[in-house]
């Protein structure tokens, strides 16, 4: 039996995962382009196809896409954390509190915030690397922990508001033509990028991906390269937390409830192999903008305004979304044994 | 006695807090309160027997909450319909396998990691029944609450189907070889695959039957009441995994067994009556039941360390 002959360099191009995700985004923005986009009695364009719609596409997916960001090098290291949403949650709680009655400026209490978040990465990371637990059971843990933690401090019921407008300009504000915190996404994309795909540390967390012992074996860091993970996760999560509440105007203790699925199905969307070892950040990118585009697009449809379901047919077809692109990442490893017995057959 | 380290533990564990509550404050044995407390745990209970089954065989299922609400709405409907009360119990169960098996297709079938999948299919049942209920309650029919017992009757047949449940379960999987075959994929599916075990069929399997005891719980919840909660089920999956690491079965799979699960769900079921009678707000119910996961999980890998102390 020869090797198969490597197919064309452009060919492998346009079957790249990438690729193919990037066709799957263009699609389905123009059918809400074409769905979406009304002009009302006064002749104005309204819905999906305006300026100020994309733009706030843009701001809507930067807490989400910072998750997914910090669950790429995760998922790469074979590993899931389930409890990012809920430490944005707890974030989001701490500066309130700091800033409210703590008396704390912004910038010390968001310095703080940041702090706690690397703390509530590092909980997860010492668990993991230092006794070897699963992560799936430690993040499960977390998860329930953190979110808890941000309602035994409000009592369940205190929101905090009323936030100075310097610290609103980073969520409701354009900064150089974007939404302010895009700015801070796309520096938090490329530092992820980089550490990914141009350090020593992205190659070993696709090794550990691909066979923890093999790595350890190898003399690489593993326990080092998780708790990176981990605890970057940790981080990431708190500047989430910050720019939701910037957004909203309000920390409350539900923020980013069910977050990890979106930041999740990004993830796997985006072509990064749930059992780990392959994956990249670009993809994570693209489907950050897929699940984006979904679920501002499915609130300009005007059948869904009409059942004024946007939120439940978001989360629905985001899970279908998931399941779909789970099942579709398996189809070859599937068919690819039937398919030889039949050729040989 | 070692072997049952854990299960051991869990259950002193218990049995301090019962003496604690018992100084402290008695009033949490007056029998009425007491049973309806153990009532409302018996649905928890039920799904906490397939849960341990779950785990054991290593998956995970994160999605009994939504599939929990999924078989309560539409257990009600029927009911609302005039089916009759037997009928509607075999329905909420054969719908709750229904919801178990596209589970198990997709983890046995597919070989996709059960948390991933459980998580989507957790959603994609949540919104749907959002979507189509849209958060409507459904009132049940006369006769339908307690089963048309009186209300302590009706207590005492769902502690008494729960605790079947449990017997059952239990002795199952100690003396059937369907129980065994449980222990041996949790333990190396492929060794189990070499000693002519079908690795994928239990796992389906597992996988049906925990949805079908999930639909059996649901029913054993809106009976308790004469309205059915479209989010009755919202957090249970938490409270369940809860129980049944606490319970002393392990999250890598192999070990562990539903009395323990049994014992953890009655610990963590004493916490919420005993943070009120010791005057800690309620609001730290959902950050205590998350440490005690952790610790739960501490204990093992503290236990199974390598070259630490060589206990375990």
């Amino acid at each position: 039996m020869s090797a198969p002959r490597p197919p064309a360099a452009w060919k492998a191009a346009l079957l790249r995962h990438e690729t193919l995700l990037l066709a799957v985004l263009v699609a389905e923005w123009l059918l809400f382009y074409h769905f979406g986009t009304t002009t009302n009695r006064r002749g104005l364009v309204v819905g999906f196809g305006t300026l100020d719609r994309q733009f706030d596409i843009l701001r809507h997916s930067c807490e989400i896409g910072l998750l997914a960001l910090a669950l790429t090098p995760i998922i790469l290291t074979a590993g899931i954390d389930l409890s990012v949403g809920s430490l944005l949650g707890l974030c989001a709680i701490v500066f309130g509190k700091l800033w409210h009655d703590g008396g704390l400026s912004i910038p010390a209490a968001a310095a703080l915030t940041l702090l706690a978040g690397a703390l509530g990465g590092g909980l997860n990371a010492g668990l993991i690397t230092r006794l070897r637990l699963p992560p799936l059971i430690v993040t499960l843990g977390t998860y329930s922990l953190f979110r808890g933690l941000a309602e035994a401090i409000t009592h369940g019921a205190v929101t905090y508001t009323d936030f100075p407008a310097s610290f609103l300009f980073l969520g409701q504000e354009r900064w150089l033509g974007l939404p302010t915190q895009a700015w801070l996404f796309l520096l938090v994309a490329a530092g992820v990028w980089l550490l990914v795909h141009s350090t020593t540390f992205g190659r070993a967390f696709r090794v550990i991906g691909f066979s923890p012992e093999g790595a350890r074996y190898a003399g690489l860091p593993v326990g080092r390269c998780l708790a990176l993970v981990y605890v970057l996760a940790g981080l990431i999560s708190a500047l989430a937390g910050l720019i939701y509440t910037a957004r909203l105007g309000q920390a409350k203790a539900d923020a980013g409830t069910g977050y990890e699925l979106f930041a999740i199905t990004a993830v796997v969307l985006g072509g990064t192999s749930i059992f780990g070892g392959r994956g990249s950040v670009t993809g994570t990118l693209l489907g950050v903008a897929a699940i984006a585009v979904l679920k501002n697009g499915l609130a300009c449809l005007p059948v869904v305004i009409r059942m004024n379901a946007a939120e439940e047919m978001s989360g629905l077809l985001t899970g279908v979304l998931l399941l779909a692109a789970l099942t579709g990442s398996m189809l070859p490893k599937i068919l690819s044994p039937l398919l030889r017995r039949a050729q040989s057959g | 006695m070692k072997r049952y380290f854990r299960e051991i533990s869990v259950t002193l564990a218990l049995g301090l807090v019962l003496l604690g509550l018992a100084v402290f404050a008695p009033a949490f044995y007056q029998p009425q309160p007491l049973l309806s407390l153990v009532t409302r745990e018996a649905p928890t209970l039920v799904i906490a027997c397939g849960m341990a089954l779950v785990i054991i065989c290593r998956q995970i299922d994160i999605s009994v909450g939504s599939q929990f609400s999924v078989c309560s709405v539409a257990a009600g409907l029927l009911a609302a319909h005039g089916w009759p009360l037997p009928l509607v119990v075999v329905a909420a169960a054969v719908i709750g396998a229904g919801l178990g098996a596209v589970n198990g297709v997709l983890v046995a079938g597919l070989r996709l990691p059960s948390i991933v999948v459980t998580l989507a299919t957790m959603v994609t049942l949540r919104q749907g029944l959002n979507l189509l209920r849209q958060g409507e309650f459904v009132n049940l029919p006369d006769g339908v609450q307690w089963f048309g017992l009186s209300q302590t009757a009706g207590q005492w047949t769902l502690v008494g189907a729960a605790l079947a449940v449990l017997v059952a379960c239990g002795l199952a999987m100690r003396h059937l070889a369907a129980g065994r075959w449980v222990y041996a994929v949790g333990t190396d599916a492929e060794a189990a695959r070499l000693a002519g075990i079908r690795p994928q069929l239990v796992t389906f399997l597992v996988f049906v039957l925990l949805g079908a005891l999930t639909g059996l719980a649901a029913m054993m919840n809106i009976v308790q009441s004469p309205q059915v909660q479209p989010l009755a089920g919202a957090g249970l999956e938490l409270k369940v995994i809860a129980a049944v690491v606490v319970g002393g079965v392990s999250i890598s799979g192999g070990r562990g067994n539903v009395w323990g699960a049994f014992a953890g769900l009655l610990l963590l079921a004493c916490v919420a009556p005993a943070l009120t009678h010791l005057r800690i707000e309620a609001y730290w119910e959902k950050a205590i039941q998350g440490a005690i996961i952790l610790l739960a999980v501490v204990a093992d890998g503290l236990r199974s360390r390598p070259g630490k102390g060589g206990r375990g």
